[in-house]
Protein backbone atom coordinates (compact mmCIF):
# COMPACT_ATOMS: atom_id res chain seq x y z
CA UNK A 1 0.00 0.00 0.00
CA UNK A 2 1.49 3.25 -1.03
CA UNK A 3 1.53 6.28 1.29
CA UNK A 4 -0.97 8.06 -1.12
CA UNK A 5 -3.61 5.88 0.62
CA UNK A 6 -2.36 6.17 4.04
CA UNK A 7 -2.77 9.68 4.00
CA UNK A 8 -6.46 9.29 2.57
CA UNK A 9 -9.33 10.67 4.75
CA UNK A 10 -12.23 7.82 5.78
CA UNK A 11 -14.83 9.72 3.57
CA UNK A 12 -11.53 9.84 0.67
CA UNK A 13 -11.05 5.98 1.08
CA UNK A 14 -14.79 4.87 1.12
CA UNK A 15 -15.50 7.26 -2.10
CA UNK A 16 -12.32 5.26 -3.61
CA UNK A 17 -13.56 1.39 -2.45
CA UNK A 18 -16.81 2.43 -3.76
CA UNK A 19 -15.38 3.21 -7.25
CA UNK A 20 -13.63 -0.62 -6.81
CA UNK A 21 -10.25 0.45 -5.98
CA UNK A 22 -9.20 -2.19 -4.13
CA UNK A 23 -5.72 -0.69 -2.63
CA UNK A 24 -8.12 2.04 -0.82
CA UNK A 25 -10.13 -0.89 0.65
CA UNK A 26 -6.73 -2.16 1.83
CA UNK A 27 -5.99 1.25 3.21
CA UNK A 28 -8.93 1.40 5.00
CA UNK A 29 -8.73 -2.44 6.63
CA UNK A 30 -4.73 -1.77 7.73
CA UNK A 31 -5.95 1.27 9.47
CA UNK A 32 -8.80 -0.09 11.49
CA UNK A 33 -7.89 -4.04 12.14
CA UNK A 34 -6.62 -3.73 15.37
CA UNK A 35 -9.34 -1.56 16.81
CA UNK A 36 -11.79 -4.43 14.99
CA UNK A 37 -10.04 -7.69 16.42
CA UNK A 38 -9.11 -5.65 19.91
CA UNK A 39 -12.82 -5.45 20.98
CA UNK A 40 -13.55 -9.15 20.85
CA UNK A 41 -10.05 -9.61 22.67
CA UNK A 42 -11.31 -7.54 25.08
CA UNK A 43 -14.91 -9.32 25.49
CA UNK A 44 -12.87 -12.36 26.62
CA UNK A 45 -13.57 -13.87 23.18
CA UNK A 46 -11.29 -17.05 22.53
CA UNK A 47 -9.55 -16.67 19.34
CA UNK A 48 -12.20 -18.32 17.00
CA UNK A 49 -14.53 -15.95 17.92
CA UNK A 50 -12.63 -13.32 17.86
CA UNK A 51 -11.97 -14.30 13.75
CA UNK A 52 -15.83 -14.82 13.62
CA UNK A 53 -16.24 -11.53 14.63
CA UNK A 54 -13.30 -9.74 12.64
CA UNK A 55 -15.05 -11.73 9.85
CA UNK A 56 -18.78 -11.02 10.29
CA UNK A 57 -17.46 -7.01 10.65
CA UNK A 58 -15.17 -6.93 7.39
CA UNK A 59 -18.74 -8.36 5.85
CA UNK A 60 -20.48 -5.93 7.20
CA UNK A 61 -17.94 -2.91 6.20
CA UNK A 62 -18.18 -4.28 2.93
CA UNK A 63 -22.27 -3.95 2.83
CA UNK A 64 -22.49 -1.04 4.07
CA UNK A 65 -19.84 0.68 2.57
CA UNK A 66 -22.04 2.97 0.27
CA UNK A 67 -23.69 4.44 4.06
CA UNK A 68 -20.64 5.37 5.16
CA UNK A 69 -19.12 7.77 2.35
CA UNK A 70 -20.46 10.73 4.36
CA UNK A 71 -19.16 9.52 7.63
CA UNK A 72 -15.97 11.60 8.86
CA UNK A 73 -15.28 8.87 11.02
CA UNK A 74 -15.46 5.31 10.16
CA UNK A 75 -14.05 4.42 13.31
CA UNK A 76 -17.12 5.04 15.38
CA UNK A 77 -19.14 2.93 13.01
CA UNK A 78 -16.86 0.28 13.63
CA UNK A 79 -16.87 0.36 16.85
CA UNK A 80 -20.88 0.25 17.44
CA UNK A 81 -21.14 -2.55 14.87
CA UNK A 82 -17.85 -4.40 16.37
CA UNK A 83 -19.14 -4.00 19.83
CA UNK A 84 -23.08 -5.05 18.89
CA UNK A 85 -21.61 -7.99 17.24
CA UNK A 86 -19.66 -9.16 20.35
CA UNK A 87 -22.98 -8.89 22.30
CA UNK A 88 -24.60 -10.91 19.69
CA UNK A 89 -22.48 -13.97 19.78
CA UNK A 90 -22.35 -13.60 23.32
CA UNK A 91 -25.83 -14.00 23.88
CA UNK A 92 -26.39 -16.48 20.83
CA UNK A 93 -23.98 -18.51 22.60
CA UNK A 94 -25.45 -17.96 26.17
CA UNK A 95 -28.58 -19.26 24.39
CA UNK A 96 -27.56 -21.92 22.37
CA UNK A 97 -25.73 -23.65 25.38
CA UNK A 98 -28.25 -23.17 27.85
CA UNK A 99 -25.59 -22.17 30.22
CA UNK A 100 -27.14 -22.15 34.18
CA UNK A 101 -24.82 -18.95 34.57
CA UNK A 102 -26.09 -15.79 34.25
CA UNK A 103 -25.36 -13.97 30.48
CA UNK A 104 -22.31 -12.02 31.50
CA UNK A 105 -23.27 -8.55 31.62
CA UNK A 106 -20.94 -5.94 32.98
CA UNK A 107 -22.60 -4.04 36.26
CA UNK A 108 -23.34 -1.47 34.48
CA UNK A 109 -23.51 -1.82 30.46
CA UNK A 110 -23.85 1.46 29.43
CA UNK A 111 -21.05 2.66 31.43
CA UNK A 112 -18.70 -0.33 30.54
CA UNK A 113 -19.14 0.05 26.91
CA UNK A 114 -19.07 3.92 26.88
CA UNK A 115 -15.08 2.93 28.53
CA UNK A 116 -14.24 0.35 26.27
CA UNK A 117 -15.72 2.60 23.27
CA UNK A 118 -13.48 5.59 24.73
CA UNK A 119 -10.72 3.53 24.78
CA UNK A 120 -10.64 2.10 21.85
CA UNK A 121 -10.93 5.26 20.00
CA UNK A 122 -8.17 6.76 22.08
CA UNK A 123 -6.09 3.51 21.41
CA UNK A 124 -7.12 4.11 17.45
CA UNK A 125 -5.83 7.63 17.37
CA UNK A 126 -2.57 6.88 18.83
CA UNK A 127 -1.77 4.10 16.61
CA UNK A 128 -3.10 6.47 13.57
CA UNK A 129 -0.60 9.15 15.27
CA UNK A 130 2.26 6.82 15.53
CA UNK A 131 1.85 5.77 11.45
CA UNK A 132 2.32 9.49 10.81
CA UNK A 133 5.55 10.06 12.25
CA UNK A 134 8.49 9.78 9.92
CA UNK A 135 9.98 5.99 9.27
CA UNK A 136 12.63 6.06 12.28
CA UNK A 137 10.22 7.81 14.67
CA UNK A 138 7.64 5.42 14.15
CA UNK A 139 9.82 1.87 14.24
CA UNK A 140 11.83 3.62 17.23
CA UNK A 141 8.16 4.28 18.99
CA UNK A 142 7.01 0.47 18.05
CA UNK A 143 10.08 -0.85 19.48
CA UNK A 144 9.42 0.81 22.65
CA UNK A 145 5.56 0.74 23.35
CA UNK A 146 4.44 -1.91 21.03
CA UNK A 147 6.93 -4.63 20.76
CA UNK A 148 5.90 -7.51 22.94
CA UNK A 149 9.58 -8.79 23.46
CA UNK A 150 10.20 -5.67 25.66
CA UNK A 151 13.67 -4.71 23.89
CA UNK A 152 16.52 -2.67 25.59
CA UNK A 153 18.17 0.43 24.38
CA UNK A 154 20.92 -2.00 23.13
CA UNK A 155 18.86 -4.21 21.33
CA UNK A 156 17.19 -0.96 19.93
CA UNK A 157 20.53 0.57 19.01
CA UNK A 158 21.23 -2.79 17.07
CA UNK A 159 18.59 -3.15 15.16
CA UNK A 160 18.38 0.76 14.51
CA UNK A 161 21.75 0.99 13.66
CA UNK A 162 22.09 4.16 15.97
CA UNK A 163 24.34 4.42 19.36
CA UNK A 164 23.06 3.73 22.49
CA UNK A 165 23.46 7.23 23.64
CA UNK A 166 21.07 8.03 20.72
CA UNK A 167 18.00 6.47 21.69
CA UNK A 168 17.29 8.37 24.71
CA UNK A 169 17.38 12.23 23.00
CA UNK A 170 15.52 10.31 19.61
CA UNK A 171 12.46 8.78 21.67
CA UNK A 172 12.26 12.13 23.31
CA UNK A 173 11.73 14.26 19.90
CA UNK A 174 10.06 11.40 18.41
CA UNK A 175 7.34 11.76 21.68
CA UNK A 176 7.30 15.53 21.31
CA UNK A 177 6.17 14.87 17.56
CA UNK A 178 3.86 12.46 18.25
CA UNK A 179 2.32 15.01 20.91
CA UNK A 180 2.06 17.53 18.53
CA UNK A 181 0.45 15.31 16.35
CA UNK A 182 -2.49 14.19 19.11
CA UNK A 183 -2.66 17.65 20.07
CA UNK A 184 -3.76 18.27 16.58
CA UNK A 185 -6.23 15.61 16.48
CA UNK A 186 -7.96 16.85 19.69
CA UNK A 187 -5.98 14.84 22.36
CA UNK A 188 -3.93 15.97 25.14
CA UNK B 1 14.09 31.51 32.78
CA UNK B 2 15.09 28.42 31.12
CA UNK B 3 12.79 25.58 30.39
CA UNK B 4 13.41 22.12 31.07
CA UNK B 5 14.16 19.94 28.14
CA UNK B 6 11.77 17.63 27.19
CA UNK B 7 14.72 14.82 27.52
CA UNK B 8 14.88 15.72 31.06
CA UNK B 9 11.63 15.42 31.83
CA UNK B 10 11.02 11.99 30.07
CA UNK B 11 14.46 11.07 32.05
CA UNK B 12 13.14 12.68 35.23
CA UNK B 13 9.58 10.63 34.81
CA UNK B 14 11.76 7.38 33.83
CA UNK B 15 14.24 7.69 37.17
CA UNK B 16 17.10 7.89 34.74
CA UNK B 17 17.87 11.99 34.88
CA UNK B 18 21.34 12.42 35.17
CA UNK B 19 21.59 16.25 36.29
CA UNK B 20 20.37 17.65 39.48
CA UNK B 21 16.62 16.23 39.91
CA UNK B 22 16.28 18.95 42.87
CA UNK B 23 16.29 22.14 40.87
CA UNK B 24 14.25 20.23 37.80
CA UNK B 25 11.26 19.55 40.57
CA UNK B 26 11.91 23.40 41.80
CA UNK B 27 11.37 24.44 38.23
CA UNK B 28 8.27 22.01 37.80
CA UNK B 29 6.63 23.47 40.60
CA UNK B 30 7.35 27.23 39.98
CA UNK B 31 7.14 26.87 36.12
CA UNK B 32 3.38 26.21 34.80
CA UNK B 33 4.33 25.36 31.35
CA UNK B 34 6.84 22.91 31.95
CA UNK B 35 4.35 21.76 34.68
CA UNK B 36 1.75 20.93 32.00
CA UNK B 37 4.39 18.91 29.34
CA UNK B 38 5.08 17.09 31.98
CA UNK B 39 1.34 16.06 32.38
CA UNK B 40 0.72 15.82 28.91
CA UNK B 41 3.87 13.22 28.22
CA UNK B 42 3.10 11.34 31.16
CA UNK B 43 -0.33 10.50 29.89
CA UNK B 44 1.14 9.92 26.54
CA UNK B 45 3.79 7.55 28.07
CA UNK B 46 1.06 6.28 29.97
CA UNK B 47 -1.32 5.40 26.95
CA UNK B 48 1.33 4.34 24.79
CA UNK B 49 2.77 1.71 27.38
CA UNK B 50 -0.82 0.75 28.09
CA UNK B 51 -1.67 0.15 24.52
CA UNK B 52 -4.03 -2.96 24.54
CA UNK B 53 -5.07 -3.22 21.07
CA UNK B 54 -4.68 -6.53 19.34
CA UNK B 55 -3.11 -7.46 15.93
CA UNK B 56 -5.51 -9.97 14.11
CA UNK B 57 -3.67 -13.09 12.83
CA UNK B 58 -2.19 -12.91 9.46
CA UNK B 59 -4.14 -15.18 7.80
CA UNK B 60 -7.27 -13.35 9.13
CA UNK B 61 -6.32 -10.14 8.14
CA UNK B 62 -5.54 -11.57 4.60
CA UNK B 63 -9.00 -12.87 4.59
CA UNK B 64 -10.30 -9.32 5.26
CA UNK B 65 -8.00 -7.45 2.33
CA UNK B 66 -8.96 -10.78 -0.03
CA UNK B 67 -12.42 -9.74 0.72
CA UNK B 68 -12.58 -6.56 -2.04
CA UNK B 69 -11.09 -8.95 -4.57
CA UNK B 70 -13.32 -11.22 -5.82
CA UNK B 71 -16.35 -8.90 -6.03
CA UNK B 72 -15.02 -5.55 -6.53
CA UNK B 73 -12.65 -5.62 -9.28
CA UNK B 74 -13.51 -4.31 -12.48
CA UNK B 75 -15.35 -6.28 -15.06
CA UNK B 76 -13.71 -8.48 -17.43
CA UNK B 77 -14.96 -9.28 -20.82
CA UNK B 78 -18.08 -7.37 -20.72
CA UNK B 79 -19.48 -9.04 -17.60
CA UNK B 80 -21.28 -7.28 -15.73
CA UNK B 81 -20.57 -7.88 -11.97
CA UNK B 82 -23.35 -6.88 -9.46
CA UNK B 83 -22.64 -6.94 -5.03
CA UNK B 84 -26.24 -8.21 -3.70
CA UNK B 85 -27.15 -6.66 -0.97
CA UNK B 86 -27.91 -8.65 2.34
CA UNK B 87 -31.61 -8.12 3.34
CA UNK B 88 -32.26 -10.73 5.70
CA UNK B 89 -30.07 -13.04 8.00
CA UNK B 90 -31.21 -15.26 10.72
CA UNK B 91 -28.16 -15.02 11.97
CA UNK B 92 -28.95 -11.24 12.88
CA UNK B 93 -32.01 -12.03 14.51
CA UNK B 94 -32.34 -13.10 18.61
CA UNK B 95 -33.69 -16.38 18.88
CA UNK B 96 -36.90 -16.16 20.60
CA UNK B 97 -36.80 -16.18 24.78
CA UNK B 98 -37.16 -19.89 26.21
CA UNK B 99 -36.19 -21.35 22.81
CA UNK B 100 -33.33 -23.47 23.12
CA UNK B 101 -32.34 -26.88 21.13
CA UNK B 102 -29.16 -29.32 20.04
CA UNK B 103 -26.88 -28.02 17.47
CA UNK B 104 -27.16 -24.66 15.58
CA UNK B 105 -30.32 -23.80 14.11
CA UNK B 106 -29.81 -23.58 9.84
CA UNK B 107 -28.70 -20.01 8.94
CA UNK B 108 -31.18 -17.79 6.43
CA UNK B 109 -30.07 -15.14 4.43
CA UNK B 110 -32.09 -13.20 1.79
CA UNK B 111 -29.40 -10.98 -1.03
CA UNK B 112 -31.25 -8.55 -3.65
CA UNK B 113 -29.17 -7.41 -6.55
CA UNK B 114 -31.30 -5.15 -8.92
CA UNK B 115 -34.68 -7.34 -9.43
CA UNK B 116 -33.20 -10.51 -8.58
CA UNK B 117 -33.67 -12.18 -5.01
CA UNK B 118 -31.47 -15.20 -3.99
CA UNK B 119 -32.38 -16.97 -1.13
CA UNK B 120 -30.15 -19.21 0.85
CA UNK B 121 -29.81 -21.23 3.34
CA UNK B 122 -26.80 -22.61 4.94
CA UNK B 123 -27.19 -25.71 7.34
CA UNK B 124 -24.35 -26.97 9.27
CA UNK B 125 -23.17 -30.40 10.34
CA UNK B 126 -21.54 -30.29 13.37
CA UNK B 127 -20.56 -34.18 13.31
CA UNK B 128 -18.28 -33.64 10.38
CA UNK B 129 -17.51 -29.90 9.97
CA UNK B 130 -19.28 -29.74 6.64
CA UNK B 131 -22.28 -27.52 5.57
CA UNK B 132 -25.13 -27.79 3.09
CA UNK B 133 -25.55 -24.68 1.35
CA UNK B 134 -29.19 -24.88 -1.05
CA UNK B 135 -30.77 -21.62 -2.27
CA UNK B 136 -33.16 -20.43 -5.14
CA UNK B 137 -32.55 -17.60 -7.63
CA UNK B 138 -35.87 -15.77 -8.37
CA UNK B 139 -36.91 -12.11 -9.98
CA UNK B 140 -39.80 -9.59 -9.41
CA UNK B 141 -41.23 -10.65 -12.48
CA UNK B 142 -41.53 -14.13 -11.57
CA UNK B 143 -39.33 -15.36 -13.40
CA UNK B 144 -37.24 -18.76 -12.81
CA UNK B 145 -33.71 -18.71 -13.93
CA UNK B 146 -33.03 -22.34 -14.54
CA UNK B 147 -30.03 -24.03 -15.78
CA UNK B 148 -27.94 -20.83 -14.46
CA UNK B 149 -24.35 -21.84 -13.13
CA UNK B 150 -24.18 -21.12 -10.13
CA UNK B 151 -20.17 -21.04 -8.26
CA UNK B 152 -18.94 -21.40 -4.79
CA UNK B 153 -15.82 -19.53 -4.71
CA UNK B 154 -12.87 -19.34 -1.28
CA UNK B 155 -9.87 -17.63 -1.08
CA UNK B 156 -9.89 -16.42 -4.68
CA UNK B 157 -10.90 -19.73 -6.12
CA UNK B 158 -13.64 -21.70 -7.55
CA UNK B 159 -14.51 -24.50 -5.21
CA UNK B 160 -17.32 -26.14 -6.31
CA UNK B 161 -19.92 -25.32 -8.86
CA UNK B 162 -23.81 -26.38 -9.96
CA UNK B 163 -26.54 -25.38 -12.03
CA UNK B 164 -30.14 -24.32 -11.29
CA UNK B 165 -32.95 -26.52 -11.63
CA UNK B 166 -36.19 -25.18 -13.88
CA UNK B 167 -37.13 -23.61 -10.57
CA UNK B 168 -34.23 -21.68 -10.02
CA UNK B 169 -33.13 -23.90 -6.98
CA UNK B 170 -29.30 -24.97 -6.49
CA UNK B 171 -27.77 -26.73 -3.76
CA UNK B 172 -23.90 -27.62 -2.40
CA UNK B 173 -24.14 -31.10 -0.39
CA UNK B 174 -21.50 -30.99 2.77
CA UNK B 175 -19.21 -29.01 1.45
CA UNK B 176 -15.98 -28.21 4.04
CA UNK B 177 -16.99 -25.17 6.38
CA UNK B 178 -15.48 -21.99 5.04
CA UNK B 179 -15.83 -18.73 3.97
CA UNK B 180 -17.08 -18.52 0.58
CA UNK B 181 -18.25 -16.10 -1.76
CA UNK B 182 -21.79 -17.89 -3.88
CA UNK B 183 -21.74 -16.12 -7.61
CA UNK B 184 -24.76 -16.76 -9.55
CA UNK B 185 -23.93 -15.84 -13.73
CA UNK B 186 -26.91 -13.98 -14.94
CA UNK B 187 -27.75 -12.85 -18.83
CA UNK B 188 -27.39 -9.60 -17.47
CA UNK B 189 -24.20 -10.11 -15.45
CA UNK B 190 -22.55 -11.69 -12.54
CA UNK B 191 -24.32 -11.49 -8.88
CA UNK B 192 -22.06 -11.99 -5.66
CA UNK B 193 -22.81 -12.96 -2.60
CA UNK B 194 -21.22 -12.98 0.55
CA UNK B 195 -21.59 -16.10 2.22
CA UNK B 196 -18.99 -16.96 5.60
CA UNK B 197 -19.44 -19.35 8.16
CA UNK B 198 -19.89 -17.44 11.46
CA UNK B 199 -19.82 -19.66 14.03
CA UNK B 200 -23.36 -20.86 14.36
CA UNK B 201 -24.00 -21.46 10.21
Amino acid sequence: MTSKYKSRTDPELVAMCLQGDAQAWEALIMRYRRLVYSVPVRFGFTSADAADVFQAVCLKLIEHLHELKDETKVSSWLITTTTRQCIHVKSLKYRETGADEEFEEPADPGESLEDLRIMTETQQTIREAVDQLSGRCRELIEMLYFDQRSLTYEEISQKMSMPVASVGPTRARCLDKLRTLLRRRGIK
Amino acid sequence: MRHVTIENIINYMDGTLDVEKTTLESHLINCGECSELKQELQVLMVQLQEDSSFEPPAELLQWGLNLFQPVMQPSVGGIRRMIASLIFDTYDQPILAGVRRVGAPPRQLLFRAGDVDVDVKIESMEANDRITLVGQVLSNAAKFFDNTPVKLESHGIVRYRTRTNVVGEFSFDEVPKDTYHLSVDLPEGQITLFCVHRGNS
